[in-house]
């Protein structure tokens, strides 16, 4: 039978694959996105390095790569790959939400230690709360969206409110699991925190052409500013905004002026935007480690993203702490030594004398003392100024119309001032 | 009915082959397997309406995904074990997509393609809106019960499951509603002047369709463990389980699921050279070209190439 | 009110300028093409890489876009439609692989991030507290010369005249002379040319990316379905209701709800009148 035949010859392609005495990091993300791309490179970034250092425990580091297609399906099926064919010992992930929710089941499956690199969904770190032993292999090197949000708030409070006078805000709010865990942490704050109040929430679908009847409904509110909310397509309502010059402020997250491509992209329609984003983001000043690393990414790649987003140097310093939490454990197969390792590592890197960057995890025990809550197998995080036990949750970026971008919040990390677009008046 | 000994004799062996395989490839070639057996049900559930009556479904997901939400809904949302949440979620479409589909069945040709269509994506938007406490919304759910935990279980799983469906079908085929099914193919106003109900056989073929299709979605859902509408009403999905059928030979119960094998492998082998996107300028390429060389697909190909040799040695 | 009439209009111009190109293919030679969204993902990234990568006028890269347009609409005729020799549903198949082949080829080449491409011509009028830029009105208002323009056409030439006797009877019109395989291959040259141009507005309306060719071709289905094949008035009508319906859903009820009754007027259109609003009509 032929169909035979064709599964027969496939027993015969996987037996010669059979792994080598070497280490092997599989990656998962999208191959051509510019999120999935900044975790591949820092991890091959840090790979390469530590191969030049004489590898980990005497072996030599290899990579493979398994495409997600930023799909929830290909993402369990990348993760089969890895996890099957390729036996890794170790994952690295650049996935989105709802990918990095699809696999994990198989990673509670096949407890392969997990690095995730971009996804900030808190429901993941409540599984951690959960269910700790099948959650162990797991970490999460980006602040998550709860601890985003809280900060966030202050924000309101500091520079809309004190700064800007500005009383009231519509949200306009993709219609996303996202755009409504966001929506719902920074509508409770607003108000009793900085003193906001929400006029309206509008929720649009995120296939939007036209969001010229979405602006008019924004502006009957008689809202001071508008907050969006806006992870996917994010472009389309920026630069909207700018083309059709809407008379308001508007600032809140907008996933895709996390990159420097965002204005290439955007062919300059972009500016006036602000966004909070991760640490460390575009127009962030970076301490000596970092910059050096970013230095190499640009000497070695000449393709986009021309700078690793934030996930970038998650990979890089997040991939070399998992290799010397193996060195400590003995390797990756004991997941409960490894893991326990992986918690304890600690980076901090300084900027003129001050801490700039934390790279660390947070344990189960200790409670955060602004959201009161734990945040194990998470990145540290710092929800209060002077911000000296790590770095902040989030900063604010805003694009300038000239396409320069620079960090307006907190204070202690701004590099640039919060200005409304020229046709706000 | 045209049942010969021979052809339960090759059933019995591809079940035999099937199930011999855990012994000889490695688990991540199981893995790729599953994923075949699930597209080739419902290659198979889509081949049983569009395939043979030539009504073309573009919604086919429409009905896997009143399984998978049926079932995902209720092990999650209301605790309910899957043993009895499958069975209710294969209800739920048969009857869901009778309500919602029976009306279009009326329609012809294009439009009725279009029409369903138009219901995946109707699906798609609603099930984002309308109580996200229990669908999920855009982000979809995870979490949800398994099956089976492992390759070889899961193996064991899908392809009993896949071979049972395949079987059913192709007995279900064999008698002649199978082949007044093939007639409306071919041409509706002939069977209906023969004096049977179009109407009714119609439905037979849609209920059946319905039934596989919400038993195949309500088992992969609580295989994958986790449900996502963009994965689910997506056009992609529609064209790997159209593709699936056609490459293999539509109106036919092999044919689907020697494309489904094809088009997953095809699909798994090019990874380790192509990771990303190129991979599926290729699977599209060679779709196309196969399909355009031979719409009848593989199966007609591979009787072809036996009758040349039979020829040659007589 | 006023503010909601503005809205309606402009997108309902882009939409019709999206669907009509569809609906000729459609009424001449009776098969649906699932690729039509390519036209517009090819159109919308040929203009962006001549106009903005390159840098070329404006203009050039809309008539390189159109021209790329016309193009791959007689190589899909003469490569794909053609051989199947009128089997609708083999036609609906093939293009559906194609238009996924076409969007990882887009993907290859541009990768998958989001673009954006700069107005065509930049400025912004408020009217009613309604902000209407001008490159939406440019596409508003080309869109409905482009249409005029084409309807002349079918009317008036000989050719035009000739589309209009295939898509009432195949058989009778190559009986009475026509050669319905030109016109045919006009008619895709035609269809791949409108739908290029569409893209380039339609992404100058959002935004340039790999999956941006399934949006329209539902615009397209909806508007060919609720109008019945046929009628450049019916479509243009139809691309009316379509597009008003989406801003008044925007605007008095709910921008979530946007696409929602869209699919349900085309369900409902589909079950009670199968032949569409407008019935059947010549083009």
């Amino acid at each position: 039978m032929t169909l035979r035949k064709l599964l027969l010859s496939t027993a015969l392609v996987g037996v010669a694959s059979a792994a080598s005495a070497e280490i092997k990091v599989g990656f998962i993300g999208s191959l051509s996105s510019d999120t999935g791309l900044s975790t591949l490179r820092g991890a091959e970034m840090a790979i390469e390095e530590l191969n030049a250092a004489g590898g980990v425990m005497g072996e030599q580091i290899v990579l493979v790569t398994a495409d997600t297609q930023e799909d929830v399906t290909e993402g369990v099926k990348a993760y089969e790959y890895l996890a099957e064919t390729e036996e890794v010992d170790f994952v690295i992930s650049g996935s989105i939400d709802d990918v990095s929710l699809g696999w994990l089941p198989r990673m509670q499956e096949y407890q392969i230690p997990t690095l995730d690199t971009w996804t900030s969904y808190i429901g993941i770190i409540d599984m951690v709360v959960e269910d700790p032993e099948g959650m162990a292999p797991y970490f999460m090197n980006i602040a998550s969206d709860e601890a985003l949000a809280t900060l966030y708030i202050n924000f309101g409070a500091d520079v809309l409110k004190a700064k800007m006078g500005f009383e009231s805000v519509v949200v306009l709010a993709e219609d996303t699991a996202f755009g409504e865990a966001i929506t719902g942490l920074v509508t409770e704050g607003l108000a009793p925190v900085a003193g906001i109040e929400v006029k309206e929430v509008i929720t649009y679908d995120i296939g939007t052409v036209d969001f010229a009847p979405i602006f008019s409904k924004a502006e009957s509110t008689g809202a001071d500013f508008i907050y969006q909310v806006s992870s996917v397509n994010s472009q389309v309502i920026s630069s909207q905004y700018v083309k059709l010059q809407v008379p308001m402020a508007m600032t809140g997250v907008n996933v895709s002026a996390l990159g420097l491509e965002y204005w290439e992209d955007t062919g300059g329609a972009g500016g006036g935007i602000s966004t909070l984003s991760p640490v460390p983001s575009v127009g962030f000043a970076l301490d000596p480690v970092s910059q050096k690393f970013v230095d190499d990414y640009q000497a070695k790649y000449d393709s986009r993203p021309k700078m690793p987003h934030f996930n970038g140097f998650n990979a890089y310093y997040g991939l070399k702490q998992a290799m010397a939490a193996a060195e400590e454990a003995g390797g990756f197969k004991d997941v409960a030594a490894w893991s326990s390792a992986m918690l304890k590592q600690d980076l901090k890197l300084e900027k003129d004398g001050k801490l700039w960057l934390r790279y660390g995890f947070w344990d189960y025990d200790t409670v955060e003392p602004v959201t009161n809550r734990t945040y194990p197998h998470n990145a540290l995080f710092d929800l209060e100024a002077p911000y000296d036990f790590a770095q902040p949750s989030m900063v604010v970026i805003q694009w300038q119309e000239d396409g320069t971008v620079g960090v307006v919040y907190p204070f202690e990390y701004a590099n640039s001032e919060f200005v409304l677009p020229s046709w706000v008046k | 009915m045209g049942l010969r000994w021979y052809h339960f004799a090759l059933w019995a062996a591809f079940a035999a082959g099937m199930f011999l395989l855990p012994e000889i490839v490695p688990r991540g070639t199981l893995r790729t397997i599953i994923f075949a057996n699930f597209l080739a049900i419902f290659a198979i559930s889509w081949d049983t309406l569009s395939g043979r009556t030539g009504y073309v479904s573009f919604g086919h997901p429409f009905l896997i995904g009143i399984g998978a939400y049926t079932t995902a809904i209720l092990t999650k949302r209301f605790d309910v074990p899957v043993e009895i949440s499958i069975p209710l979620a294969v209800l739920m479409t048969m009857v869901g997509g009778l309500i919602v589909l029976l009306p279009a069945l009326r329609i012809k040709g294009s439009y009725f393609a279009l029409v369903t269509l138009a219901m995946m994506e109707l699906m798609y938007q609603l099930v984002q809106v309308i109580r996200p406490d229990l669908t999920g919304g855009t982000r979809g759910m995870s979490g949800l019960p398994t099956l089976t935990r492992g390759a070889v279980n899961g193996f064991y799983m899908s392809t009993a499951l896949m071979l049972s469906i395949a079987f059913t079908t192709w007995l279900l085929m064999k008698t002649r509603l199978g082949t007044a099914l093939s007639a409306i193919g071919m041409n509706e106003e002939a069977v209906a002047g023969s004096g049977l109900s179009v109407t009714r056989l119609k439905l037979v073929a849609f209920t059946a369709s319905a039934f596989t299709a919400g038993l195949g979605g309500a088992v992969y859902v609580h295989y994958l463990g986790s449900i996502a509408p963009r994965a689910l009403f997506d056009i992609n999905f529609v064209f790997t389980i159209i593709v699936a059928a056609l490459i293999g030979g539509a109106g036919t119960t092999i044919g689907p699921i020697l494309g489904a094998f094809f088009l997953t492998f095809l699909l798994e082998y090019l990874r380790p050279w192509l990771p990303g996107a190129e991979r599926y300028l290729i699977y599209g390429g060679v779709a196309l070209v196969l399909y355009m060389y031979q719409p009848k697909g593989l199966i007609y190909l591979m009787g072809q190439a036996v009758r040349r040799v039979r020829k040659g040695a007589a | 009110m006023l503010q909601v009439l503005i809205q309606g209009l402009l997108l309902s111009g882009l939409y019709a300028l999206i669907a009509v190109g569809f609906t000729l293919v459609f009424s001449v030679g009776r098969v649906l093409n699932l690729a039509y969204g390519a036209y517009l993902l090819i159109g919308g990234y040929a203009y962006f890489y001549f106009a903005q990568s390159l840098g070329l006028p404006k203009f050039a890269g809309v008539l390189l876009a159109g021209i790329l347009g016309c193009v791959i609409g007689l190589v899909k005729y003469r490569l794909i439609v053609k051989p199947l020799k009128g089997d609708q549903v083999a036609i609906e198949i093939a293009t559906l692989i194609l238009a996924v082949v076409l969007q990882s080829a887009v993907i290859l080449v541009f990768g998958d991030s989001s673009k954006i491409l700069l107005p065509i011509i930049p400025g912004v009028e408020r009217v009613a507290g309604a902000a209407i830029p001008y490159s939406n009105l440019f596409a508003a208002v080309a869109s409905w010369v482009i249409l005029l323009a084409l309807w002349w056409f079918v009317k008036t030439t000989h050719t035009g005249r000739a589309m209009q006797a295939v898509s009432m009877d195949a058989k009778g019109a190559a009986i009475s002379g026509v050669d319905a395989d030109r016109i045919n291959m006009i008619t895709w040259a035609i269809s791949g040319t409108l739908g290029a141009v569409a893209g380039v507005f339609f992404a100058s309306y959002t935004q340039l990316y790999p999956g941006m060719w399934v949006a329209p071709l539902i615009i397209a289905v909806a508007v060919v379905i609720v109008g019945g094949i046929g009628s450049i008035i019916g479509t243009l009508i139809v691309a009316h209701i379509v597009g008003f319906l989406e801003v008044m859903t925007s605007a008095f009820i709910a921008p979530e709800l946007r696409g929602v009754f869209t699919m349900i007027l085309i369900i409902g259109i589909l079950v009670l009148r199968p032949k569409g609003l407008f019935g059947r009509e010549e083009i």
